[in-house]
This record gives C-alpha cells, structure tokens and sequence, in this order.
C-alpha cells in the first residue's frame, strides 16, 4: 500500500512540474532552479499528506475525550494557517530560497580548505549495509539537536521573546505544532542545517517515515485526554507528556528552569538523561500567564508583528536594564488557572 | 578502506553482483540507472522492460561512466562524497573513493585525467586518473555541471548552468584559459569529431557549436525547449540531444548537425543510453520516475519502465 501510495505522489508530482511549473521556469528563464523547484513539490505534497494524515488521526481524538471545550475557535484558526504555510511549503520555500546559497557557501569554503563532512555511516559503519537503521540514527542525531534548541528557546531571554508565540496559545490543538515565528524558522533552519553539515545530510528515500515524525509532532500537541502511561511516556512524546511542557504554570522566567520540563520533540529519553524529565498526572491550561488578548488571539500577521514587538522590547532591556523592555514584552504574571 | 569497511563493500558487492551478473548472464541488454532521489541503482531487464532489482549503494548518485579501461562503472555519489567503483563484468563493487561532491564526471581522451564537477558547491576537481588523487581544485561559479575534453586531453570544458557560461580549463596548471557566456543555462556538453564543441542550452531552445580555442559562438541548431544532454552513436554518424521541457529527443546528422527526426519521450527525458545491437534509445525520465524505451526504426516510444524517484544515470549494456 505504501509502494502504492508513494508511486501515486511520484505521479501527481512529474504532472504538477511538467504542466505548470517548468513550463513557467522555462519562461521565466529559471531552469536551473529546476531540480530544487521538483522537490519543492514533493515536500508540498507529502506535506499535504502529512496534515491530512494528522487530521484524519488526531481530530477524531479531539471530539472523543477533549483536554478542553471552546465556543469560540478563532485562535484556533489561526493556528491552522500556520500549518498550512509552514507544512504546504510556503515558508520552507522562502527560508530555502535565501538561506541555501549561504549554507553552500560556508559548505563551499570549508571543501576548499579539505573538510568532507563524515557520515554517521563512516563511524557506525555496519550501517552501511542497512539504510533504514541509518535514517533513524540521523533522525535521532535531529531530533537530539532539536532537543538543544528547545532548551535554548526557553534559556535565551531573546530566544523565549520568539519562542514565547508558539506557547502562548491558550487553545492548544493539533493545528498549534507550526506556530512560530518566522525568525525562530530562520533559526531552526539554521540550526539544523549546521548539524547537516557536521554529520552530512541524512538520507531522504524515506519521505513517509517523515511524515510518521509530522504526526508525532501533530499528535503531541492535540487537544485530548490521553497519555501512553509510565513505559510508553518514556518512549515517545505524547499528548499529555508535552501538555505538561506547554503548562502555563511552568512558562514563567527562567523559563526552563526549575519547572520547565518534557522538552524533547520526539523521544523523550533526552529529557531522561538531562534531567528534565517529568511525568505528572494532569492535563494543566497552557499558554503564558503574562500574555493574553489580542496579542494572543490574533491573525497570522498581528501575531507576527507582536513577536518582532517583543523581541525589541527584550533587546532593548539587554541593552538597558533599567529599560522596562521585559516588562513591557511579558507585562504581568496572572496566576495561572487551574487545569 | 579498513577491514570491516571492506567487508560492509563485500557486502553490498555481493547484492550488486547478484543482480548485475545474473541479469548479465540472462541476456545481453540490461540497463543500470541510478535513482538519485532514492539513493539506489537500479536494474532494468531489456526483455521484459521491468525493474528486475533495486539496491541501496549510498547518498545522491547522480552520473555514472565506464573507466577507460572498460572493466569498471564508475558512479558519482553527489550525497555521500565518494566515487563508487564497480566491475562492469561481475557487477561486484570493488572499491570507494573518497571525492568532494562529484556530480558529473570524466576521464580525458588520453586516460591520464579524471574530472569531477561539484554542481552544489561551486568547484572543480581535476585527479590523476591512475591513482584518484586530486591535483587541482578550481572554483567554478556557478553550478558547474557536465564534462567535455579537448581531443588532445589538454583542455576541459564545463558548463556553468548558474551563469550561463562556459569554461576552458587547462588540465596540467589548472589554470581558467577563458570564460564565455554561451546561453541561459547550459548543461549537456560534447567534443565533435571536428573538435568544436556542442553545448546543450537548457534554458532555450537550442543547442550551441563553441570553438574550443577561445569559445565564441559558431552557430545555433535548435533543438527543442530545454535541450539538455548529448549521446553520439557507436559509429559516430548520429548525434541524440534530449529536450528536457519539450520532452522529446532529437536526432541529428553528427556530421551536419541537422536534425532528421523528433522523437517523442515524456517526463523530462535527461541521460541517455543505446541498446548494445543499437536498435533502441533508453533515456532516464526524470519527472516520472521511469524509463523511457524508444524503438529508432520507427520512433515509437515502446515502453515506460517505472524505477526509482528522479532517474538520471544511465548505462546499457
């Protein structure tokens, strides 16, 4: 089924490339974008499928046993345009657009001076012989990184100014796993593609195991009652292993510290071993105490702009202590509400 | 290569060989493509016109060649940075060679060179083709892409498809001898019997006759929309040029270069090969996933074989 499935994206993408899009790069005098331009549209396709495979999954567990109930979904919405233009590609293409030539020339100059980056392959090199094993070390190895970053996001006062959009949703859905904002993409591209670099890129014959990863992530933040209980908890992020990380009790300064918790984005053993591990039986709000209104339940843009606002502010308190910049950024702690 | 990397080949070896050599053994046409989205090779009977095996060999191959020799496929793996060698006869791999992201690549007429070109990251790699190791490393902006050589092996030629240019490389200095801009573009390149230089121009419609000497633009013959890359028949009398956008491949007179026939190849037709008795031209079908089989006597297109995701190396034998 999966042989099936794949062979009927392959097709749907020649099609899509060969009537509409190389037509206009021939006209637009853009060929050599070509082969960038066929896998755009594969990574749209197989990210439509990963957000109708999400939905089909996690909707259903929504209305079964919902965490919570609202009448008015606004703020849920826009966190479905979020998903569409982060999954469908649209972001992706830009970042992908302007950040490549710089990552190939950082690539280029250290080739010139004999640096061949190594693959896991080379260190395991059993692995060889067996390249799905050897696509989830590579998955392992990001998602390891992707651990790193989560803990940054909440250390950094500037990195939490940015990371604080995709927390303080109060209506956590399945549609919440792509709200952030567009700088902290520019990181987490950055970030993972200097980790590419190091280890060489993973391998990319598995596209539906990737979207196996999306759903997790999807999974992780729907609305339901549900947890995979002691044993599974450790195993694989769930929805009530990564509410507890959402917590709005826990989004406080300094934010990753003593409460932040359940960081990791797919295999919780990196919260086992650093510490920051933490299964609770509950299923608390989530959000952030201090933000709430129109600066939360706002359209794609406004939610935009409001990040770039409270990153200028915590700069400017960075650079001036006495600036009420954090204040102003985060401007007060309500007491959180009881889950 | 330390011993346990040496047994990990004979590994791999050994799943090639099982399909090369039987598949050899069966009959005389079989084709090796390699699948450069899925990171395997595989092998298509030209009896059945079905994909007989798949196997993993390793990250981005792109473009393959027969050694000068001719007992070995040499396979460039864009992705994992090395140059697979393979026995043309057993199908047993023999041997991996590091090399900095070799996307096309080359010996000179002579035997004596053997040039990469990293089309991602902007270089050249000129090696000695006796032992690999690498004598000169040449920036080349941008995205060089694929190899001719002067007749006397002195000179490499490379397409720049980024900016539309073409380059002369002195092969022993490494020196640039010149840079000229040849059309929006360009990728596939040829050496004529004549010495002029054929240049496929992508990003147009036509294919391009250079001067090796100092590369001005002798003529035009077009083509078709997205004319891409060359195969000159066994007996050198006919030339194929396959148009990416149009999707069709054009035969020309090599000596005239008149185009006698337009023959029809879906889904993006890339590298070509032809069928060892001559009889049919297999061209990877890079949009579809396929293979395209076309009958030269009567220009019909006989079979699409479905292989791996973005076909584009391609060997027949």
């Amino acid at each position: 089924m999966f042989e099936a499935l794949q062979r009927l994206i392959e097709q749907i993408q020649g099609t899509v490339f060969e009537t509409a899009v190389q037509p206009l790069l021939f006209r637009l005098g853009l060929m050599d974008w070509a082969e960038d331009s066929f896998d755009g549209i594969e990574f749209a396709l197989y990210g439509a499928l990963a957000v109708a495979v999400a939905y089909v999954v996690c909707r259903p567990l929504e209305l079964w046993r919902p965490v919570e109930c609202w009448d008015d979904r606004h703020a849920v919405r826009t966190d479905i345009v979020y998903t569409l233009i982060h999954r469908i590609g649209i972001v992706p293409a830009v970042l992908f657009v302007i950040l490549t030539p710089i990552g190939t020339m950082i690539d280029g100059y250290l080739r010139f001076r004999g640096y061949i980056p190594p693959e896991i392959e080379q260190l395991v090199t059993p692995l060889y012989d067996h390249p799905f094993a050897t696509f989830m070390v590579y998955m392992a190895v990001l998602d390891l990184g992707e651990y790193w970053r989560h803990r940054l996001q909440h250390r950094l006062p500037w990195w939490w100014a940015l990371h604080s959009l995709h927390h303080d949703q109060r209506q956590m859905t399945l549609w919440s796993d792509d709200r952030n904002h567009i700088l902290d993409d520019v990181l987490a591209v950055v970030w993972t593609g200097t980790i590419a670099m190091l280890i060489d890129v993973p391998p990319g014959e598995y596209p539906l195991v990737l979207i196996g990863f999306r759903l997790i992530e999807s999974l992780s933040h729907t609305n339901v009652r549900l947890g995979f209980g002691a044993h599974g908890s450790a195993l694989l992020v769930g929805p009530q292993y990564h509410r507890i990380h959402h917590s709005i009790a826990h989004a406080e300064p300094p934010f990753d510290r003593p409460r932040g918790c359940n960081f990791a984005v797919i295999l919780p053993i990196w919260d086992v071993i650093f510490g920051t591990w933490r299964r609770i039986d509950e299923f608390p709000q989530t959000g952030v105490a201090a933000l709430d209104g129109p600066a939360v339940r706002c359209g794609y843009l406004a939610h935009q702009v409001e990040g770039f606002r409270r990153l200028g502010a915590v700069l400017m308190h960075a650079c001036n202590r006495r600036s009420p910049g954090f204040a102003a950024a985060f401007p007060a702690r309500s007491t959180p509400s009881p889950g | 290569m330390s011993l346990l990397r040496r047994a990990i080949a004979y590994g791999l070896a050994v799943a090639v060989a099982a399909t090369l050599g039987t598949v050899a053994s069966a009959r005389a046409s079989t084709a090796v493509v390699l699948n450069s989205d899925d990171d395997t090779l595989s092998v298509v009977s030209g009896d059945s016109y079905r994909e007989i095996s798949r196997v993993h060999i390793g990250r981005g191959p792109h473009h393959l060649i027969v050694s000068p020799d001719g007992r070995t496929l040499i396979v460039a793996m864009s992705g994992s940075n090395e140059l697979v060698l393979i026995d043309r006869k057993t199908g047993v791999e023999s041997q991996r060679i590091e090399a900095s992201d070799p996307y096309q690549l080359g010996f000179s007429p002579d035997g004596k060179w053997f040039v990469t070109a990293s089309i991602r990251l902007d270089h050249i790699d000129i090696y000695d083709a006796k032992t690999f190791q690498l004598v000169h490393r040449l920036p080349a902006a941008t995205m060089p892409s694929h190899i001719a050589f002067a007749r006397d092996s002195t000179t490499a030629f490379v397409t720049l498809q980024g900016t539309g240019s073409l380059i002369a490389i002195d092969l022993a200095s490494g020196k640039v001898n010149w840079t000229v801009p040849v059309g929006p573009t360009p990728a596939g390149i040829i050496t004529r019997a004549s010495g002029t230089l054929l240049v496929g121009v992508m990003g147009s419609d036509y294919i391009a006759e250079v001067d090796p000497h100092d590369g001005s633009l002798i003529r035009k013959i077009h083509t078709g929309n997205g004319a891409h890359n060359f195969l000159a028949s066994p007996d050198g009398k006919t030339l194929y040029v396959s148009n990416r956008v149009a999707g069709t491949i054009s035969v020309l007179n090599a000596d005239t270069l008149e185009v006698t026939a337009t023959l029809i190849a879906p889904g993006g037709p890339d590298d070509m090969a032809l069928s060892p008795d001559g009889r049919e031209l297999w061209a990877t079908a890079r949009w579809r996933a396929s293979i395209d089989v076309i009958e030269l006597a009567s220009g019909a297109l006989k079979a699409m074989v479905p292989v791996g995701r973005s076909p584009h190396g391609i060997f027949v034998y």
